[in-house]
């Protein structure tokens, strides 16, 4: 039969493009626009205790990730598209990565490397630690370890990089009536920051 | 003497006095604030009881002093040090969260490390750690116990570490 247009019904249709339909867009034009997201991450490493001192020896000469694509040291949370949550997490930083990881552009992708960020780690008995960043943030894959080796960081990396392949923006923006995999609603695109704290709480010690 | 170091015991009210001699007199001359800080030190004899500790160094004799001091956990005061030495600003501000221990003289007594809007003072040894309500130890309890062991003596009586309530004491019902 000819092209029909696209109808929001249960069955999904044979229609060829991108946007609402992508999710059902043919596997070339997925392919290939996957195949740009997953190898070009930019990373943005919020390292915070000893998991960090381990991501920097996977970005260094003898576990290098750059040959991943994945591009170390991002300027800024906004020329990011990969942040790497390494180390502890405390209830006093919470709210600063909740802020970081909102003021990078979608689409983005977290990776947990360390058991503190998993799930509190060691820590999990602390008064002050958060168990796990994933209270905070969605994330994508978790690195256990304490620490985790740099070459757990670059299987995570490439775990990633298999899921972005498989991944479809229809289904990650609810575009689509149906979604399979974890879907960042529109109102995600479109929410306003979380605000800093008012000066008044700001301390000068 | 502790690990080779000297403890000196001084009064509440010669704390202030104590350290200044240690910096000044010609024999201690104690010009190098190392840290300040305090542990919980409650027992049966002496209930709701603090002790703050203070280290100096001495670079011109090459010794260390340690001045203890005790103070009552509930509404404690005790002088402040930092018009002795200013290093002891930001420790007596983190002894202040942790334990609540107010210096007087301090300029700014506020918390440091604690998020806003923490409640309590998490290093007493009456802090509950909530986290362990929640969920038990998982590991063995005691050096040398592994867990499938746990069932084999029901009489030795189970040590609970400061800050763990037994189970059913603490949170809700």
């Amino acid at each position: 039969m000819g092209l029909e247009l696209p109808r929001r019904q249960p069955t999904p249709v044979q229609i060829q493009g991108i946007g609402p339909a992508s999710r059902i867009a043919p596997a070339p034009i997925r392919f290939v626009l996957n195949w740009g997201r997953r190898y070009s991450l930019w990373v943005f490493n919020f390292g915070l205790a000893c998991c960090a001192i381990e991501f920097i020896a996977t970005s260094m000469a003898r576990h290098d990730f750059i040959r991943l694509g994945v591009i170390p040291f991002a300027p800024g949370p906004r020329q990011a598209d990969l942040m790497v949550v390494s180390g502890t997490v405390t209830d006093k930083m919470a709210p600063a990565v909740k802020r970081l990881y909102e003021q990078m552009p979608e689409p983005k992708y977290v990776i947990s490397f360390g058991s503190c960020s998993n799930c509190g780690g060691p820590y999990w008995d602390s008064y002050c630690v958060t168990k796990g960043v994933d209270q905070i943030i969605p994330v994508d894959v978790y690195v256990p370890g304490c620490p985790p080796r740099p070459e757990a960081l670059l299987h995570g990396i490439l775990r990633l990089q298999e899921k972005i392949g498989n991944e479809s923006l229809g289904d990650r923006y609810h575009w689509a009536p149906q979604h399979h995999i974890r879907s960042v609603g529109s109102e995600t695109l479109t929410a306003p920051l979380v605000a800093p704290p008012s000066g008044a709480d700001v301390r000068v010690s | 003497m502790s690990f080779t170091q000297l403890t000196v015991d001084v009064p509440l009210e010669q704390w202030h006095d104590a350290a200044v001699a240690t910096r000044d007199d010609a024999a201690v001359a104690c010009a190098f604030f190392d840290w300040l800080s305090a542990y919980d030190d409650s027992s049966e004899e002496r209930p709701a009881t603090l002790a703050v500790v203070a280290h100096a160094w001495s670079n011109a004799h090459k010794h260390h002093v340690r001045l203890r001091t005790h103070v009552s956990s509930v509404d404690g005061r005790l002088a402040t040090l930092t018009d002795v030495w200013p290093g002891a600003n930001w420790h007596e501000r983190e002894t202040f969260e942790m334990f609540g221990i107010v210096f007087d003289g301090h300029p700014n007594l506020v918390p440091l490390l604690l998020p806003d809007g923490f409640e309590g003072h998490p290093l007493r040894k009456d802090f509950i750690l909530a986290s362990r309500v929640a969920k038990a130890w998982p590991g063995a309890k005691e050096p040398g116990e592994s867990d499938h062991d746990t069932g084999g003596s029901p009489g030795r009586r189970r040590m609970l570490p400061p800050g763990v309530p037994a189970p059913g004491e603490w949170g809700p019902e």
